[in-house]
């Protein structure tokens, strides 16, 4: 096993280690459960009302009506749960100065930042996991779009995936986990709102933080359609994220 | 093994460390002394690697720690003060995890040769030492497992900050034995800071003092002790005509008669051959030189001030 992968392996095991991990997880199957329950029973009312409605019955759609907003949600979820999710990653290993066994290691600043990384991601991805039950109950009901169900999943994955290179660069400019997690959840709510960014700002800069922020990007993806820009805008993101932090963490040696 | 020259670094507005200079030969052990606060912590920091230098250079085994990081920081093993521990791991768990952070080809067979070294190889309790969850361990079965950590990859050069700080007498003596076992035995190059004089003295051959983010003195123990001191001479006589005699040799301080046959002689260098010679004549019986390395030190530390 590299260094890196080995990081990965200790940073997801620790989740299952302490309380937050375990809260997160639990949290957000129930909460996505939730949702989910309410949004089903709301669709199965609109549909039952479809069978004597043929105008209705139309629009009364499974993809659009109840797996589209139902990821919706998960996305807002998510946004607020990651924070909670990476404001450990480095700022715990700084208080209590494991930090000092990875430094005096032969590895680099970059490669550190990977492996927490990948495991905040592995334990992201198990979150999302916690949905797929949902999602096949659907299967046995109805008969979904798969190509949309695998469509959002991948928009969702996406988004999370930035949702942690964001929360990991937080974790890494303080050694207060909760810090970490306000000034997380702030700057994902900053890159989410500047959506709307063109009705207030017109011209280029209002156009340039429509395009910086994440919600146009996983608007496509959600609706099935895949864009190379979008694709390219995550690995830009989280690269951009996950070099700043290995930069950060390097400051450390040089402060 | 470690050549350091002209090493210093500020943090912000402050020296820790200040155009140090100093050598370790392999296979030396070195202790590191000085008052808190005096640059210790910092200089072997920079000496693993863990923070830059703000200028100077430090060679590990010919390899420059700012050059070539990676290759010279896997040289070295590293055990802070605190241990750097992830507690929610095994000790099993967190030695391989230590090995592999060190690119160790077989980490689990070197995790278990290592604990097996640093004695963490027993059962405690019914069950394993290796088995058990760092957070639930005693503070000296901690040290060593962060020793085990520091020594998974067998390094040529293990710097120790303050190892014994904090334990109980048993464990430091136990922790201090097995230091010396890992100095002599392995002949492994070895840099350790503490408070703990007679620790110093029973595991080092050489003491680097630093005080005020600089090299005070360099020296060899015995030479360290030499150079200043108490003399107790036992003499069959009048104390007087010798007391006067001695005052007169350059580099006694003081001379008293502590009891009937017995004077006290306080040197500021060592000057025992003339002292001998001075009381030959006058009924001398015995010399002792009755001077610990901590006065030795306290003085050099209240000079340099």
């Amino acid at each position: 096993m590299t260094p890196v992968l080995a990081i990965a392996k200790r940073e997801l095991l620790g989740f299952f280690a302490g309380p937050v991990g375990w809260l997160c997880l639990v949290g957000f199957s129930l909460i996505s459960g939730l949702f989910f329950a309410l949004m089903t029973s709301e669709f199965s009312v609109m549909a039952t009302q479809a069978t004597f409605n043929p105008y209705m019955a139309d629009k009364v759609d499974l993809n659009q009506w109840l797996i589209q907003p139902f990821f919706a949600n998960t996305a807002i979820l998510l946004l607020m749960l990651a924070p909670a999710v990476t404001m450990r990653l480095i700022a715990e290993d700084r208080k209590r100065g494991s930090l000092e066994l990875l430094l005096a290691s032969p590895i680099s600043s970059e490669q550190i930042v990977l492996g927490k990384y990948m495991g905040a991601l592995g334990f992201i991805t198990a979150m999302l996991a916690m949905t797929v039950p949902l999602i096949g109950m659907l299967y046995w009901l109805d008969s979904p779009d798969t190509g949309l169900v695998l469509s959002c999943y991948a928009a969702t994955w996406l988004m999370a995936a930035a949702f942690v290179a964001v929360g990991l660069l937080t974790s890494a400019m303080t050694e207060n986990q909760i810090v970490a997690l306000v000034i997380g959840f702030g700057l994902l709510l900053v890159l989410w709102l500047m959506s709307t960014a063109d009705s207030m700002i017109d011209g280029t800069a209002g156009e340039l933080l429509v395009g910086i922020s994440i919600l146009p990007h996983i608007e496509q993806l959600m609706k099935g359609l895949l864009h190379s820009k979008d694709i390219v805008y995550f690995i830009t993101f989280i690269g951009f994220f996950l070099f700043a932090t290995a930069r950060r963490v390097e400051a450390y040696r040089w402060r | 093994m470690i050549h350091v020259k002209q090493l210093s670094k500020t943090y912000g507005d402050v020296r820790a460390i200040s155009e140090i200079d100093f050598s370790v030969s392999a296979g030396e052990v070195v202790g590191l002394l000085g008052p808190n606060g005096a640059g210790k912590t910092t200089t072997m920091r920079v000496l693993c690697g863990c923070i830059g230098a703000t200028s100077g250079s430090v060679h590990i085994g010919g390899v420059d720690v700012r050059e070539e990081p990676i290759v010279a920081k896997a040289r070295v093993g590293y055990l802070p003060e605190q241990p750097p521990l992830y507690d929610e791991m095994t000790v099993m768990d967190f030695v391989v995890f230590a090995a592999t952070l060190q690119g160790v080809s077989d980490p689990k067979a070197a995790a278990h040769r290592t604990l097996r070294t640093v004695g963490l190889d027993a059962e405690l309790s019914g069950l394993p030492v290796s088995e058990r969850i760092i957070g639930r361990l005693s503070k000296g079965y901690r040290q060593r497992v962060g020793l085990a950590a520091a020594l998974v990859h067998d390094p040529d050069v293990l710097v120790l900050d303050e190892p014994t700080s904090g334990l109980d007498p048993a464990q430091r003596k136990d922790l201090r034995r097995l230091l010396a076992d890992l100095a002599n035995r392995e002949q492994r190059t070895v840099i350790l800071s503490t408070h703990i004089l007679a620790e110093v003295e029973a595991l080092c051959d050489r003491v680097i003092i630093i005080n005020q983010g600089r090299v005070i003195a360099t020296d060899t123990i015995e030479h360290l002790r030499s150079l200043a001191g108490t003399l107790h001479l036992a003499i069959q006589g009048d104390a007087e005509p010798l007391i006067a005699r001695l005052l007169e040799i350059d580099g006694v301080e003081d001379a008293q008669a502590v009891s009937d046959g017995l004077i006290a002689v306080r040197t500021k260098q060592d000057c025992r051959a003339e002292v001998a010679q001075a009381a030959a004549g006058h009924g001398l019986l015995e010399l002792t030189h009755s001077e610990g390395l901590e006065d030795v030190y306290l003085r050099l530390i209240e000079g340099a001030q």
